[in-house]
């Protein structure tokens, strides 16, 4: 797993460390940081190229300030570093060892990069994952949540069993449906319904709540036979029913604790961006999985809420979220 | 006899129903109500349970409510003092009976009978009662004396792994575990008592009272 990243000059985030966990939750302002920290990942896996105008801080022209992202490797990946650098002429990545041990092992690399290529990010958008998927190989979860009807049914073929332990997760998290239902619009496209407990109704997913189609996405991503290795959300927490997100945490942990729930595929790191006190909340017992993104000026950094000192003290007569909030964990927009 | 359950988790609302069904001398009901405290429920009980018991005596026939929270890492209960001295030193437990009593005073009289309200807390968390009888360190006493070289959160998580084997454990198996637990010490709540006496203990003299 992916332990830190350090960036330097890379947009908002001039100088400053984000500590990762196997699930980490970013809570912070608008403009903080905390999408801008994924796009760097993005752009260390190779998921998205920009040109050094686009990630240099703004209003930096200075040569000697040039940005750059490290992301330092756990012990499995032999504590390896992984550099992303900008100049003027190209973006250079590099996979490198510390000290003597600077040279790694191809093997190691390979490695590496097949990890870093599994990184994907999710930004859900209700009416992408309503839409119906047009049938063709090699469907993937788009980054919005389409092909989620086609997703579904390759699963219900492919993985049958799996597929009716997610519709018995959906109806506890919604108990007015039993079970996801398909049909054809079209020839070559499909579309996902879902079924009522009562009456046995077939609700179309462009009739769903927009909730509902969010959190059937959320569900469908924790039960991927082969998920990503490294999972980016942005708020999964949108437009979900707080008492809901006990739900969305436990598919969260899914991803990446799949021992925790009987599944024997291999760990997902998971890094989620919030704005919801009560999705915070949840955290409250594992603070080593929160990240506060703070804004000063025009600079964002990052803090473990687990390394604060004063933290039993806060919570001792507060909700983590309301805490939060409140603006003694900081993490919340500057005064105007 | 109508009672309604406030508590952080839909696994520890089931736990509960069934210990509050063999303590509670009378035929017991469980009305379908949705009451639920935030995660981290201490600072939300607190604030919630004059409304709470507002709501189920001016517009539900409920007869009792039954209130259980984490100590977490909060001053121990100490009987010795008065519930003033004590609640002052931070116990929740009597902070919480004095909360009860302060709405029970503002209450209007009705045609309907009085609530009745019991109040239990789980030193440092719920899931050192499911431990009761089968590990031998699973007491009051002996939870009170890890809270002070170990961080709460640490010692939550620690009895998290031992009940559950995960201290990130899903609802499914959260409410299997609680429901397992709460199924045996069913049969021995004297032991559960006389190993949890402030947490527990008080909870079931209350209910014992109804």
């Amino acid at each position: 797993m992916i332990e830190s990243v350090e960036f330097k000059n890379f947009k908002v985030l001039r100088d400053t460390t984000l500590p990762l966990s196997q699930v980490t939750l970013i809570v912070g302002p608008n403009g903080s940081g905390k999408t801008t920290a994924i796009d760097g990942l993005r752009a260390a896996a190779g998921k998205w190229t920009p040109g050094l105008d686009e990630v240099r801080t703004a209003g930096q022209h200075d040569d000697s300030a040039l940005p750059s992202i490290h992301l330092r490797w756990s012990d499995e990946f032999g504590n390896a570093i992984t550099t992303v650098q900008w100049n003027r002429v190209q973006r250079i990545l590099s996979h490198h060892g510390q000290g003597a041990q600077r040279n790694l092992g191809v093997e190691l690399q390979s490695r590496i990069s097949l990890h870093l290529s599994g990184l994907r990010r999710y930004c859900l958008d209700a009416a992408q994952i309503a839409q119906p998927t047009v049938l063709q190989s090699h469907l993937e979860f788009t980054e919005q949540g389409g092909n989620l009807a086609g997703g579904l049914d390759e699963l219900r073929d492919q993985d049958p069993e799996r597929f009716e332990s997610l519709n018995q997760e959906l109806s506890r998290w919604i108990p007015e449906f039993d079970h996801v239902v398909f049909d054809m619009p079209q020839p070559g496209q499909k579309t996902l319904l879902l079924r009522t407990r009562t009456g046995g109704h077939r609700i179309p997913a462009s009739q769903l709540s927009q909730g509902t189609l969010l959190a059937l996405a959320m569900l469908t991503l924790a039960y991927l036979p082969n998920p990503p290795t490294i999972v980016c959300l942005e708020e999964p927490d949108r437009g979900i029913h707080p008492r809901l997100l006990r739900d969305v945490q436990e598919a969260l942990y899914r991803l990446a604790h799949p021992e925790s729930f009987g599944e024997k595929r291999p760990p997902v790191q998971v890094i989620a961006t919030t704005h919801s006190p009560y999705m915070l909340d949840l955290f409250r017992d594992h603070p080593e999985e929160i990240v506060i993104a703070s804004k000063h000026g025009m600079e964002a950094r990052f803090e473990r809420l687990s390394d604060r000192t004063d933290l039993d003290e806060i919570l001792q007569d507060a909700h983590l979220g309301e805490a939060w909030y409140s603006g003694v964990l900081g993490g919340v927009p500057e005064k105007s | 006899m109508k009672v309604a359950i406030l508590s952080e988790s839909p696994a520890d609302e089931a736990a509960l129903r069934i210990l509050a069904a063999v303590i509670v001398a009378k035929a017991v009901e469980f009305p379908d109500l949705p009451l639920r405290l935030r995660p981290g429920g201490w600072p939300s009980v607190h604030n919630l349970l004059p409304t709470v018991i507002k709501h189920l005596y001016y517009h539900t026939d409920t007869n009792a409510l039954i209130v259980v929270v984490d100590s977490d890492n909060s001053p121990a209960h100490d009987a010795a003092v008065d519930r003033e001295k004590c609640s002052g030193a931070g116990c929740r437990l009597c902070r919480l009976h004095q909360t009860v009593e302060r709405v029970d005073a503002i209450l209007k009289p009705t045609t309907r009978p009085p609530l009745t309200v019991a109040i239990g807390l789980a030193v440092p968390a719920i899931e050192a009662w499911y431990l009761c009888g089968i590990d031998q360190h699973a007491t009051e006493a002996a939870m009170l004396r890890r809270l002070k070289s170990e961080r709460h959160v640490h010692l939550k998580n620690a009895l998290k792994r031992q009940v559950y084997g995960t201290d990130r454990p899903g609802l499914v198996l959260e409410t299997s575990k609680a429901v397992e637990a709460a199924s045996r010490l069913a049969g021995s709540l004297d032991a559960l008592s006389r190993h949890f006496p402030c947490g527990f203990g008080s909870l079931l003299s209350e209910c014992k009272a109804w």
